[in-house]
Parts: structure tokens; C-alpha cells; sequence
């Protein structure tokens, strides 16, 4: 309880304070901090709970992003976002029989290249259909974009909290162990990872769309970069732990982190990217989470 | 169409797509099933092999073709380090905690070893695009013509496979190879030892790798980024052909490469990359115990 109203205060206070002060950049900067609060989490409610590590989250992102802009002009926004949303949860259902029968490592790769696939299938679409970028024109103002995503950096938040505490949750967790024994045990496995994708993928597919207003141009390359994927699992892997704090942390430090690097130095932002995934999965499985917990029990 | 079709020149290109990939899976192959880790990274040791052969070229001007077994031992000597630092402390844990956690770990271990490499390569290299002109006369061998460079590609690869394939058939470290691909802990009971396969298995299959990028260098332009189409080409060839079998890998690698490359003829080089993943997604999610073998992967 102290734990939730504590981050309640904190996240009013960093969402309130760049807003008052008007800053433009500070806005984008906080902007971006929830956008990754609003993934990670997402991302953990299937990968962190089952152990079905998915290299490819973006593949929502993507399709949420491509939604709004294709409808762009036709639908109002109060429709094309939920609607991004409903479609990522719909390819996720759809997807998800097959992919998720496909055991761990594999189901890695396979979820990597499953983004790939429909990356390189919708830039063959766009240039068949003579499309090298799009320009939104009119999209709104950047304060309404920054509302909404911390909008959904909450629901995203209160969703990996109710089900990480939730029966269902534990029945994730279950599998992650022994989906075997769990499936022996009466927990209905194939159903809960299933409900597990969809969820997951719902608020991903809202954040494209609203990244999409942010950035006006797209390029399909860029709301599909694989970078995304790799970016949401180094956050989680960073911060570690079991339930909501890991991915917090994780996200707000490495967020942090790449604003001072990615943008003047993309190529160390990378190495380091990939430092932190090697020298976390080697040294620190459980992540800063479980770091400082193993402080805590020593004292 | 037709005539495209059957034209000894598209038979010629899937040749030498198949032997390159033939030659990247083999590695892959050997890694995999020695150890059960996917390497990811593979690919970029393909292209590590490429900016070696790219750089000895156009600064020493030094014949790619006589780099290739210098390169092959470097490529090797890298495997042999990461397996001493890396692999082996994280096997040796693995059978203490959860298989299942460690395995996907190792994937994302090695897919942060791929970023580190493609960008520290980026970063050492620039990320242009690179390419440099090799052997490029042309042979005309009745109505096929075709560059001499494609034809000594196809042929070392070929060579390189079926000397691996000897290797793994007739010698005994092969054979201790393919025991411990095989039956792991029976190999071990028995008195293979398996640490020196493991580290066996890196080396060559890293140097195969390696080579197989010089070979690529003196086909096609490249860049840091160039090498993870090459690990899913693997991948796929591996899983096609099933784990472990090397007959089966060499087949499935000809296959992919007829399937690219008509594939690209019959519709355009836009598809190239669609071809790619997706034989990729439909092998994992349709197919995923191999067209040819029986065994299970799982």
C-alpha cells in the first residue's frame, strides 16, 4: 500500500511539473518517459509473468501506429485510438493459438521475426501503393498527446499491479515454473496465456497510435524498429523483480538514460543497450530489484 | 515466364545462395546442437568475416581468397574465447536453475552480444554500405554465363560443407561431435569429452561463419547490419533440415536458396526480406520437427 501511494505522489508530481513549467523540450522528454512506462509494464504482463520472453512487443506498437494513419482524416481520434488498440488485441488473438505453442527460446525468435514479417509485408504494401512516408497534418497539441500517454502509463501500470496480485496472475506465474505440472494441476494454461497475450497487447497498440500523432511523419521502419522490442526488455530485465517495481525502475532509468545518449550518440546508446542485456542476463539475472533486495536480507 | 523459370542462370544464382547458407547453417547447426543455445550473434561473425576480407582488400590489397583460412582461424579463435568467458559459466548453471528461464536468457545473451557487435562495428567501421570488386569476369559455360567470383563462392562453400560433413562422418572428434549432439549425457558417460567438443564445436562452427562472410563480400555489397538476415537463414535451414543432421541441413539450404531466389524472380527484390521471414515464421509455427527428420526438437 505504501509502495502505491508513494509512486501515486511521485507520478503526479513528474506528470504536473513539466506542464506548469511550460517547457517545451521537458514536455517531449517526459513524454518519452511515459511511453516506456506505459510499454514495459505491458510487456511484462505476459513475459515477466509466464517466462514467454517476446522479442517482438513493437509488432503492436506498429500496427497501433499504422492504424491512425491510414485512417487518418476518416476517423476522429476519440475512435482511431481504442480502435488501435482493439486491432493489436485482435492480432494478438488471432496469432497467439499458433505462437504460443512454440517453447522458449524459440518462441523468442519467433515472435522477433514474426515483427519482422509484418514490417517488411507493410513497407511492401506502402511502396506498392506508392507510398514512401506519410505527412498527418493537423494532428493535435502536444499537451493532449502528453495526457493521454500518461494516461496510459497508468491503466498500464494498474493492469501489470491487478494482475500480477490476481488469481490469474498466479496462474501466469504457475506456468512459468512448470507449465506441465500446472496444466496437471487444473490451471487452464492455454487459455491464460492466451488472455495474457491479448492483454499485453492492447495497450502497445494505443501507444503507437498516439506516438504516431507525436511524430506526424511515418515511416514504416520506424514505428516497427525492432529497437523498441530490445529497449522494452532491457527496462525489464534492468529493473528485475516480480511485479510492478522492477519494470518502473527500469524504465525510468534507462529512459533517462538514452534521452542524454540516443539522440547525440545513437551508435553508444546501442553497445550500451547490449551491455546491459549481456552483463544483466550473466551477473544480475533478478535485476536491480532483486539487487537490493539481497542488500536488504543481509542487513 | 517460363523460359526465366528454367534458365540455367536462376538455377546458378539459387546454387550459390543455397552453398552460402548451406555453409552459415553448418556452423549454427554445430553450435546448436552441442551446446542447445540459439546463437544469434552467428550472422555477424558472417559479417566480421566480410569487413576482414573488405579491409585486407582495398588497404593491403591481399587476395580475399588467401585471407579466407586466416580469417577461418580468427573467426574460430573468437569462438573458443566466448565459449571459454561466457558459455561456459552459464551451462554450468543451467542445469542448477530452470531450464526453461535459462534458455530463453541464453537467446537474449546472445541477441545482446549480436546489438554489441553490429554497433561497435558501426561505430569502428561507419555504418556505410561496403563493397569492393573481386574476380568479376565472366564465364560462359554454354547459355549461362556467370562471374568467376559466384563460381569459386559456390565451389569453397561446397567444398568447405562436404569436408565438414566428412569431418563429422568418418573422424573420430566428428564423431564425438555428433555423440554429444546426439545423446548429450550418454556421450559423457561413455568418455567424450564434452567440454572439448563444446569448445570444438565453437571453433569450427564460428570459422565456417567467418568464411562463409568472406565469400559473401566478394558476392554482394554489406554493412554492420548485414549479418542477421544470415542467422535467420540458419535458423531456418536448421530447422528444416532438423538439428543435428547435416545431410538435411545441406538439402534445406539448397531449398531456401531456390525459394529466394525465384521467390525474388517471380515477383520483386522488394519481397526479398518477406520471403525470408516469413519462410521463417511458417517453418517455426508449421513445421518446427524439420521436413526431413523425425526427431523432436523438444
Amino acid at each position: 500500500m505504501q509502495f502505491w501511494l508513494g509512486l501515486a505522489v511521485f507520478g503526479c508530481v513528474v506528470a504536473v511539473l513539466p506542464p506548469t513549467l511550460g517547457n517545451e523540450y521537458l514536455i517531449g522528454v517526459a513524454l518519452t518517459v511515459f511511453m516506456w512506462l506505459a510499454l514495459t509494464p505491458s510487456w511484462c504482463v505476459l513475459s515477466q509473468l509466464t517466462g514467454y520472453v517476446s522479442l517482438g512487443h513493437v509488432v503492436f506498437y506498429g500496427i497501433g501506429a499504422y492504424l491512425v494513419v491510414i485512417t487518418w482524416g476518416q476517423w476522429p481520434l476519440w475512435l482511431a485510438i481504442p480502435a488501435a488498440g482493439l486491432v493489436s488485441a485482435v492480432f494478438a488473438l488471432v496469432v497467439g493459438g499458433q505462437v504460443l505453442r512454440v517453447r522458449g527460446p524459440y518462441f523468442v525468435i519467433l515472435t522477433f521475426g514474426l515483427a519482422e514479417l509484418i514490417k517488411f509485408s507493410i513497407m511492401a504494401i506502402e511502396s506498392g501503393m506508392g507510398m514512401a512516408a506519410r505527412i498527418l497534418f493537423g494532428a493535435p497539441d502536444l499537451l493532449v498527446i502528453y495526457w493521454l500517454m500518461v494516461g496510459l502509463a497508468v491503466i498500464s501500470v494498474l493492469l501489470l499491479g491487478w494482475v500480477s496480485t490476481s488469481r490469474f496472475g498466479h496462474g501466469l506465474r504457475s506456468l512459468r515454473e512448470n507449465e506441465e505440472a500446472a496444466e496437471t494441476l487444473g490451471v487452464p494454461v492455454v487459455r491464460y496465456k492466451l488472455a495474457a497475450f491479448v492483454l499485453s497487447a492492447v495497450i502497445p497498440g494505443m501507444v503507437g497510435a498516439v506516438m504516431a500523432l507525436r511524430s506526424t511523419y511515418f515511416v514504416v521502419e520506424q514505428v516497427f524498429d525492432p529497437l523498441v522490442s530490445v529497449t522494452v526488455i532491457a527496462m525489464a530485465l534492468l529493473g528485475g523483480g516480480d511485479g510492478v517495481r522492477g519494470p518502473i525502475f527500469g524504465a525510468l532509468f534507462l529512459a533517462c538514460m538514452s534521452e542524454l545518449l540516443w539522440a547525440k550518440a545513437p551508435l553508444l546508446y546501442m553497445i550500451l543497450l547490449g551491455g546491459i542485456l549481456v552483463v544483466f542476463v550473466l551477473l544480475v539475472p533478478n535485476g536491480l530489484v532483486g539487487l537490493f533486495q539481497r542488500f536488504k536480507v543481509r542487513e | 515466364m517460363l523460359e526465366t523459370m528454367l534458365s540455367g542462370q536462376l538455377l546458378f544464382a539459387a546454387l550459390v545462395t543455397g552453398s552460402v547458407y548451406a555453409l552459415v547453417a553448418l556452423g549454427l547447426n554445430l553450435v546448436y546442437g552441442t551446446m542447445r543455445m540459439l546463437n544469434v550473434a552467428h550472422g555477424d561473425l558472417v559479417m566480421l568475416g566480410a569487413y576482414a576480407a573488405f579491409w585486407g582488400f582495398s588497404l593491403f590489397g591481399l587476395s580475399p581468397l588467401l585471407m579466407a583460412p586466416v580469417i577461418a582461424l580468427a573467426g574460430a579463435a573468437v569462438g573458443v574465447a566466448m565459449y571459454r568467458m561466457l558459455f561456459r559459466k552459464m551451462l554450468g548453471k543451467a542445469s542448477q536453475s530452470t531450464a526453461g528461464k535459462v534458455e530463453s536468457n541464453s537467446l537474449l545473451l546472445f541477441f545482446g552480444l549480436s546489438i554489441l557487435i553490429q554497433n561497435s562495428a558501426a561505430f569502428v567501421f561507419t555504418p556505410n554500405i561496403r563493397g569492393y570488386v573481386y574476380l568479376d569476369a565472366v564465364y560462359t559455360l554454354g547459355n549461362v554465363s556467370m562471374t568467376v567470383n559466384r563460381l569459386v563462392a559456390l565451389l569453397v562453400a561446397g567444398t568447405l560443407c562436404v569436408s565438414i560433413a566428412l569431418f563429422l562422418s568418418r573422424h573420430v572428434l566428428g564423431l564425438a561431435m555428433r555423440a554429444v549432439i546426439e545423446r548429450r549425457e550418454a556421450a559423457s558417460v561413455v568418455g567424450v569429452d564434452v567440454d572439448r567438443v563444446q569448445k570444438l564445436s565453437f571453433g569450427v562452427g564460428f570459422g565456417a561463419a567467418a568464411i562463409a562472410g568472406v565469400l559473401m563480400s566478394m558476392l554482394e555489397q554489406f554493412s554492420p547490419f548485414s549479418g542477421f538476415p544470415f542467422t535467420v537463414a540458419g535458423f531456418v535451414v536448421i530447422i528444416l533440415g532438423g538439428l543435428g543432421n547435416i545431410t538435411g541441413g545441406l538439402l534445406a539450404a539448397l531449398f531456401l536458396g531456390f525459394i529466394e531466389t525465384y521467390g525474388v524472380a517471380l515477383t520483386s527484390a522488394n519481397l526479398r526480406s518477406v520471403l525470408l521471414y516469413g519462410s521463417f515464421v511458417v517453418v517455426l509455427l508449421f513445421f518446427p520437427n524439420g521436413l526431413l527428420s523425425k526427431r523432436l526438437i523438444r
